[in-house]
């Protein structure tokens, strides 16, 4: 490998794909245009179920839209066009006339930057459930104090349920958009760069909080700290301008890459 | 089996259904926005261009009723020397009353000076004269303060515009008498009671702001009853049932209605406070122990705001309770007319306007894929909001007051000029709209899309709330801005001496279609020889900036409440 990178020397998207377990989704081959420029070549993945799945990568890889593609929330984008397939069990998330509410509603997202609506914490978490359900008042409540409590935020909140969400700290706010993810329960939670705008402690505790949600979900999470995706995630998965350059286990990434670019990537000897 | 799959699903159908028929109806108000666009574009080139030398542009005048109550003889038929070389004019007034019917002839004499008049009162007791004498070329006027319609029936002499029979039909025309009284026994307390329900508004708006401790201990002692002054509230709504009901009851029954509503919550806010031992001194506790402290001062703001304007018409200020009366009598003159023409005009353009502009720009912002004909529409909305004024007078000639080809036929009524104004607003609005939805940030759609809404309930639930107080902004500047618009008003034919109250919808009930508004007033005043008119026109413009200053307060009013509820 020299050091300039021309088009010949990226690797192609790997095909070593190994998981112990039963797979929640399956990603086959996808390839995903912005227009006219390539993002994603021939991506294929496997996540595996009740497991973290971390994608690491140099910053525009690829690794949000990868992300992004797993709920189609790259349908918003008028100009992007993928190929490709994605699936989770039964159902062809990639499929032309898939429902997209219902995709959503069991594949989860939690952004970079917190969101929660400009609405009270108790109704950010209850809005998704009334969404879908019609829970009686009490079931609701029962729903919100469950969510909330797994999302590491009861205790904090507990005695302000109707001030707004958005007069949170950063890093309470992004445990509230956690919360409201898992209050509907979905099957797989996406996170993308979940951290990136929080400070250590609040980074301990949200960590904290993904190795919790494993247990009941299988989480996605895209991050540019090396560390912490050792310390969270069961996969991991390299990617490197479009392409999935290696996956395998975590520790196996960390400690004794296959592909010489992923060593020098995880050790910062890179670009 | 997961927890949250035990409780009941629901129905996705009628979901689905809304976000269909949601769609379709928001493309459809895109499109009637388009229409109105093509229809102009074929209105103005189909008598030049398509019909060539065939076509004929008639001017609006052509087709302008001669004014229902002026009856005008451009050229009498009186020789040099002033004797009179026709028939003798003869009008007959007819009416009927609780009394019986009533008819009398007046026989009018044409000389040669000008400005020489007499006009006719009518009255219960019938006409003060039976002759006048009217110079050549000089309106007058035949005054009534009946209740009931007169008819006048020219029946001998010349013609301005003879028809087959060769006796026009001088359309009904009735003057409503100023006696206004709550009861039918006559007593007149209306003025009173207007009043008072004003100041009860400002009291309980005063009271919600500045919690003062002795109010709050003196309402206290009454919290109890908290329910009965709710069910007392609607006791205002008995009110119409007794009365018909007019601008100024409508005023009186919401504001004593709002000003109930608010005091009920106040002492039911206290009277909780008070059964939990909490203290009443403490006025953030108060404000936040109030049910829906917001809405209610929106509310209240709102009817204070407009009703302070209907306020003056039942005090007597002449300025402003008054109608234009004539050429001689200046000071007593004012713009009663003129404002209720304004307040109509921008009434019925808001109504119609508002919806298509926001459903459009909805349309366009969240739901039309970037083809080449959204681009278009967006090119041709983006240049029509700066279209000069006076084409969209053109355009509402051509399409609301003209009959025929794409013409509605309302006539140079206000209902015409209701639509034209707000076709004019609906380009400014979008543009503003679409604005204020640009400008919701994306993390808000994609949360509420990542957590399974239907592109719909993004829109309802989180962007629309979030673009509320910029569209209102927005909105309402339009408004403010047609408000002071004259130039379209004279092409679709606003007249600058009205002597009526206008009635909104004469164009669809085929009633006195007159009408004119405060900058036409003003301009029909500027154009009055005598200084006194001028210094009336002064007035009036500055009786037409407060109108505008109130429309920008309601703005800012409704923005508030959005952001308060958005970020308190
Ligand atoms: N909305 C978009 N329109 C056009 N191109 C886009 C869009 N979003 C992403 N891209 C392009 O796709 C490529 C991948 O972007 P992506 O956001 O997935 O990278 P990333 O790996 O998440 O980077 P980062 O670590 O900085 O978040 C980039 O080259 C980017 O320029
Ligand atoms: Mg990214």
């Amino acid at each position: 490998m020299t050091e300039e990178n021309t088009e010949n020397d990226i690797p192609p998207s790997t095909r070593k794909l190994d998981i112990d377990g039963e797979a929640e989704i399956h990603i086959d081959g996808l390839d995903l245009w912005y227009g006219t420029k390539q993002a994603l070549y021939d991506v294929s993945l496997p996540i595996a179920k009740n497991c973290v799945t971390s994608l690491i990568g140099p910053s525009g890889c690829g690794k949000s839209t990868l992300l992004r593609t797993i709920n189609r929330m790259n349908d918003l984008i008028p100009i992007c066009r993928y190929e490709g397939e994605i699936v989770q069990g039964e159902t062809e998330i990639t499929a032309k006339d898939a429902d997209l509410v219902s995709i959503r509603k069991n594949i989860g997202m939690v952004f970079q930057r917190p969101n929660p609506f400009p609405k009270s914490i108790y109704d950010n978490v209850a809005y998704g459930v009334k969404l879908h359900h019609k829970p009686s008042r009490e079931q609701l409540d029962s729903i919100v104090e469950k969510s909330l409590k797994r999302a590491a935020i009861w205790s904090e909140v507990s005695d302000r349920l109707h001030d707004l969400g958005t007069s949170l700290s950063g890093g309470q706010q992004q445990r509230l958009c956690i919360a409201r993810s898992i209050a509907i329960e979905p099957d797989v939670i996406l996170m993308d760069e979940p951290c990136s705008a929080l400070d250590p402690i609040a980074t301990a505790a949200i960590e904290e909080l993904i190795l919790e949600l494993k247990k009941d979900f299988t989480v996605v999470i895209v991050t540019h700290s090396m560390s912490q995706a050792a310390r969270v995630s069961d996969y991991t998965g390299f990617m490197y301008l479009g392409r999935m350059v290696e996956f395998n286990k975590t520790e196996k990434i960390f400690s004794d890459p296959d592909q010489e670019l992923t060593k020098r990537y995880i050790t910062g000897r890179f670009g | 089996m997961k927890e949250i799959d035990k409780l009941p699903v629901r129905n996705r159908k009628g979901r689905e259904f809304i976000e269909k028929v949601g769609s379709g109806g928001l493309a459809l108000t895109s499109i009637i926005g388009l229409v109105f666009l093509l229809i102009l574009v074929y209105q103005i080139a189909k008598p030049t261009i398509i019909d060539g030398e065939e076509g004929e542009i008639v001017a609006a005048t052509e087709f302008l009723p001669i004014s229902d109550y002026i009856l005008k003889w451009d050229n009498p038929s009186v020789d040099e020397d002033g004797n009179l070389i026709s028939e003798p004019i003869i009008l007959q007034l007819a009416w009927d009353d609780e009394n019986g019917s009533y008819e009398h002839e007046i026989e009018i004499t044409v000389i040669p000076q000008r400005n020489v008049k007499e006009n006719i009162q009518l009255n219960e007791n019938g006409v003060d004269t039976n002759e006048v004498t009217v110079g050549k070329k000089t309106k007058f006027y035949i005054y009534s303060t009946l209740s009931t319609p007169v008819s006048v029936h020219q029946i001998s002499g010349p013609t301005p515009a003879a028809n087959e029979t060769g006796y026009p039909q001088v359309n009904t025309f009735v003057i409503q008498s100023d006696v206004s009284t709550v009861f039918s026994n006559g007593i007149s307390i209306e003025e009173a009671i207007a009043v008072m329900s004003w100041s009860f508004l400002m009291v309980m708006i005063l009271v919600y702001v500045f919690p003062n401790e002795k109010i709050i201990q003196s309402i206290s002692s009454t919290s109890k009853n908290h329910q009965i002054i709710r069910w007392l509230s609607l006791a205002p709504f008995l009110f119409f049932i007794l009365n018909e009901i007019t601008v100024i009851r409508f005023f009186i029954v919401l504001n004593c209605f709002i000003g109930l509503r608010m005091l009920a919550n106040l002492s039911e806010g206290i009277f909780r406070l008070s059964n939990q031992m909490m203290p009443l001194n403490d006025k953030i506790l108060l404000k936040h122990s109030i049910v829906n402290r917001d809405g209610l001062m929106l509310w209240a703001r709102l009817f204070f705001l407009v009703s302070t304007f209907f306020i003056p018409l039942s005090v007597h200020i002449p300025f402003l309770t008054e109608r234009y009366q004539d050429i001689f009598q200046p000071y007593s003159s004012g713009i009663r007319s003129a404002f209720y023409g304004t307040f109509w005009v921008m009434g019925i353009a808001m109504f119609m306007a508002i919806p298509i502009s926001i459903g459009a720009a909805i349309y366009l912002e969240e739901y039309a894929k970037p083809t080449r004909l959204t681009k278009l529409i967006q090119a041709l909305i983006t240049n029509l909001a700066g279209v000069p004024s006076i084409v969209f007078g053109l355009f509402g000639l051509a399409i609301f007051v003209r009959e025929g080809g794409f013409g509605l036929g309302f006539g140079p009524s206000i209902f015409a000029a209701g639509l034209t104004m707000g076709v004019m607003a609906m380009p400014i609005i979008v543009l503003a709209a679409q604005e204020a939805l640009r400008s919701v940030p994306r993390s808000i759609r994609e949360s509420a899309y990542g957590i399974g809404c239907t592109r719909w309930q993004v829109t309802k639930d989180h962007v629309l709330p979030s673009a509320m107080p910029g569209m209102m902004t927005g909105t309402i500047l339009a408004m403010s801005r047609i408000v002071g618009e004259a130039a379209p008003l004279l092409v679709v034919g606003a007249f600058g001496a009205v002597l009526f109250d206008p009635e909104p919808f004469a164009a669809l009930t085929d009633g006195n279609i007159n009408f004119t508004v405060i900058p036409i007033q003003i301009y029909a005043w500027t154009a009055e020889p005598g200084h006194e008119w001028h210094a009336m026109a002064a007035a009036a413009s500055i009786a037409l900036i407060a109108v505008m200053i109130s429309m920008n307060s309601i703005a800012i009013i409704l923005r508030e409440y959005y952001r308060r509820r958005l970020n308190s």
